[in-house]
């Protein structure tokens, strides 16, 4: 696998492959979404990939203008009510004529977690073969940075603005992994951009899974424009994302939850929100709120993780 | 029957469905529309189902899920979680490459909405099955067409029958069309939910071999376009500007092409199976006629029965049942409306705007063609009203007057109006 | 009289191997990332950190392509030693 040289990070081994995509693309500088999906590129290799998307930010990469292409891979460009369900029927006719295929559904926290949800959903309970990759940025970006249901509470964003009737978000994001988590599907984990090596693994895993049922990966991708992070701290936000536990990365087989990166002295909430603007508004007791959220999302996944030990039964150990 | 269809299909002994019966037989049974559209469709061979049940056309779901389950069909059968990923599942395998299938109404057919003009606009050629029920806004568990009516511009093709052995004919039919590659556009089959929907008649089953014989030539055919993992293309492309423009009219002229081709196709049939329908519109009684009834659907039988009736009195009267609404049989329309003397159009559904039946405006379209000829919009059959024979009694006794020159009212609302 | 067809199919279908659309992203750049080379130790956080991935391999350190890099500033961010200096564009 490796032709890595010299002191290279071992993390290139994960991306062997060839960047499927034109040099020159859309996203805004600094974006994940474009890192993430070049990285995807690399990891899955192009040979029996078919990727969909919607209408979004990752839309005028994934699909072409008339005749022409951003990239070489095989690309299904699908609504975004139906993305799911799209990726259900090109996944079920490969299926059917023998063809070896990855189809990876790549979409943004709008679709999956809102107008998409049920068909994401009806697809985790079929135990559809196919990868669904979520890129959250919070909100609906293309459209010009609106609430979606994966904005956390206190964010501003131009339909939930800071006035003197409003101070942002005001309820809690949907926490969408755990939600695709609790289909018990073979496969569901978080990753983000900070941790490579934690993302490349879990995608590669998600390709062995999907063989199983929906593997799902729920991609955290700040938006440097909409959120207001300068464009060289996007890899950081996730780093202190990730150092917060306000975005823990886990992973859950059928609904056996591990950590796979622990925090041993978690940060405050602030080493997190003090990078992004959205979050400028926020007072002191604002911000505790936060941090409860926080902690309280974070205790419960931690209690899943210590479910594992209760449920070790015949047939969770098999892999049900 | 095409005997050499039957000699290359037919001859193979001993081929034994799960139920025992021989595989190669016509089978006649007394089954409901229901049944004639699940049949219809698994004679078909699709490859990728996508099933989601709704008043009145479960049954087929239910049908085809047991067809599945007894390994009479050979298929990835989604039990999908609404028609909206129904439709969306069906487009993508189609894209795939795949024979695909599925079926709704009303209700399901509007939540699918997006994903049906996609469908269309993806040139996709996939066959659903439409049983006709009023739309949600007046909650209605009953017949009428507002639902085909409200996606006439989604660029689907829109075919509607009017007997059980319709259904089943015209799904194998409608395969034929969609995959024909000089028209590739999906196609919708329709027929009225209640009345056909759960009408036992006795309907003639063909033989799998027999069906595959009829869609044979789709394979000596150049193939479609099709997804392919590996392979560098991209299908949903942004259309810019002219290219935008040029998939539009490829679509429009696509629709064009369809209507020869399903008279052309409704030709291929009878001399496969010894039925026809008369492709874009079935007449009867038209030649001599000086007033035309037009018609579609089951109320078809009910209007044909007045004709007779009317004829014995003397009255020289048509009808014309249109079998395709989607492309708009135009051309065959005018050649049979030319120098009537009056033409009296009933709609199972409104069109908005107008206070009229739809297909009474689209007929009126025809002006510069048919000339001024006195036309009629009679509404009636909304919400499982009876079309009787006494209420298209009294549509003639209008449309008989108004060929008399006496003057008419255009739009009558039979149920709502005092006679 | 009807233009010539620019999709040989019925549906909006792209092909790369055709077209290979691509973006002048390089003029969007306001800074640069200038490389320090004795400060560089060949880790290469910087090109797998890099958006557009356009860092070019050169042996024994990483170099932006100019011609795509959009100037985001990550790579200097994200290296340990510090090696990159964002410039602004026009100045020496």
């Amino acid at each position: 696998m490796t032709n890595r040289k010299g002191g290279l990070s071992k993390v290139f081994d994960y991306f062997c492959n060839e960047d499927p995509f034109a040099e020159g693309l859309s996203p805004c500088p600094g974006c994940p979404l474009e890192l993430a999906l070049r990285l995807l590129g690399k990891i899955l290799g192009s040979q029996d990939l078919v990727m969909t998307g919607t209408p979004s930010c990752s839309n005028p990469v994934m699909t072409g203008q008339n005749v022409g292409a951003w990239h070489r891979l095989t690309a299904y460009c699908t609504l975004m009510t139906g993305a799911a369900a799209n990726a259900t029927g090109l996944s079920r006719q490969y299926r059917r004529s023998g063809q070896d295929a990855t189809v990876v559904c790549f979409n943004g926290d709008g679709c999956a977690a809102d107008i998409g949800f049920q068909a994401l959903s009806g697809a985790a309970e079929r135990g559809e073969n196919f990868i669904y990759v979520c890129y959250d940025n919070e909100g609906y970006m293309n459209t010009g940075v609106q609430r979606s249901g994966t904005t956390p509470i206190g964010a501003k964003t131009a339909t939930t603005p800071v006035g003197p009737k409003q101070r942002g978000k005001s309820t809690r994001r949907k926490n969408l992994p755990l939600l695709m988590a609790m289909h018990r599907i073979p496969y569901a984990a978080t990753a983000t951009l900070s941790h490579l090596e934690d993302f490349a693994k879990k995608l590669l895993k998600a390709k062995e899974k999907k063989n199983e049922g929906l593997a799902y990966i729920h991609l955290f991708a700040p938006c440097p424009t909409g959120w207001g992070v300068p464009t060289h701290q996007a890899i950081e936000v996730c780093r202190n994302a990730v150092r917060t536990n306000y975005f823990p990365l886990w992973e859950a087989e059928k609904g056996i939850f591990t950590l796979t990166h622990q925090v041993k002295k978690p940060k405050p909430i602030m080493e997190y929100t003090r990078l992004i603007k959205k979050y400028n508004h926020l007072k002191e007791d604002e911000l505790e709120r936060i941090q409860e959220e926080v902690d309280y999302e974070y205790e419960f996944l931690r209690h899943l993780t210590e479910f594992r030990k209760c449920v070790a039964t015949k047939h969770q150990t098999a892999g049900e | 029957m095409n005997a050499h269809a039957r000699l290359l299909g037919c001859g193979k002994k001993g081929m034994l469905n799960m139920e025992g019966t021989e595989f190669n037989k016509t089978k006649i049974k007394v089954i409901t529309g229901n049944s004639a559209a699940a049949h219809g469709a698994m004679l078909c061979r699709p490859e990728v189902l996508a099933l989601y049940p709704i008043t009145p056309q479960t049954e087929v779901v239910e049908e085809i899920s047991g067809f599945y389950a007894s390994g009479e069909l050979d298929a990835e059968v989604v039990e999908v979680e609404g028609e909206n990923s129904a439709m969306n599942i069906i487009t993508a395998a189609s894209a795939a490459g795949a024979r695909a299938f599925t079926a709704t109404s009303s209700y399901g057919l509007v939540y699918m909405y997006d994903a049906l003009l996609q469908a269309a606009g993806y040139r996709v050629p996939i066959v659903m099955v439409n049983v006709n029920r009023e739309t949600p806004g007046i909650t209605a568990v009953s017949s009428g067409q507002q639902d085909m009516i409200s996606t006439r511009d989604s660029g689907w093709i829109q075919i509607i029958t009017s007997s059980c052995q319709e259904i089943l004919d015209s799904i194998i039919m409608a395969y034929r069309l969609a995959e024909d590659f000089d028209i590739q556009v999906p196609v919708m089959v329709n027929y009225d939910g209640f009345y056909l929907s759960y009408l036992a008649e006795k309907v003639e089953v063909p033989c799998r071999a027999d069906v595959d014989g009829f869609l044979a030539p789709l394979k000596d055919q150049p193939q479609r376009p099709i997804l392919k993992p590996g392979e560098p293309m991209g299908f949903g492309t942004h259309g810019i500007l002219e290219g935008y423009l040029e998939l539009r009219y490829k679509h429009s002229t696509a629709l064009e092409r369809a209507k020869v081709k399903f008279d052309e196709i409704d030709k291929a049939f009878e001399r496969h199976f010894g039925r026809s329908y008369g492709g874009q519109i079935d007449t009867y009684r038209t030649a001599d006629a000086d007033m035309v009834l037009v018609a579609s659907g089951s109320l078809s039988g009910t209007a044909q029965k007045v004709i007779d009736l009317k004829r014995d009195q003397g009255l020289k009267i048509g009808l014309i049942r249109l079998r395709m609404f989607r492309p708009f049989p135009r051309e065959r329309l005018i050649e049979t409306l030319r120098g009537k003397k009056a033409i009296g159009v009933i709609d199972r559904s409104i069109c908005f705007g107008w206070n009229s039946g739809p297909i009474y405006v689209e007929l009126r379209a025809l002006s510069p063609e048919i000339g001024y000829i006195p036309m009629m919009s009679f509404i009636d059959g909304i919400a499982n009203m009876d079309v009787s024979v006494a209420n298209i009694e009294r549509m003639v006794r209008i449309l008989q007057s108004a060929s008399e020159g006496d003057s008419y009212q255009k739009v009558t609302w039979i149920g709502m109006e005092e006679e | 009289m009807i233009k010539k067809f620019q999709f040989r199919e019925e549906a909006g279908w792209s092909h790369a191997d055709e077209i290979l659309l691509c973006l002048d992203t390089g003029s969007w750049r306001v800074e640069r990332p200038v490389l320090n080379k004795e400060k560089c130790n060949y880790c290469g956080l910087c090109a797998l950190f890099c958006p557009t991935q356009c860092m070019v391999d050169r042996d024994d350190h990483f170099e932006p392509n100019l011609a795509f890099c959009k100037g985001c500033g990550i790579c200097a961010n994200e290296c340990p030693r510090k090696a990159f200096r964002m410039r602004k564009e026009g100045d020496a």
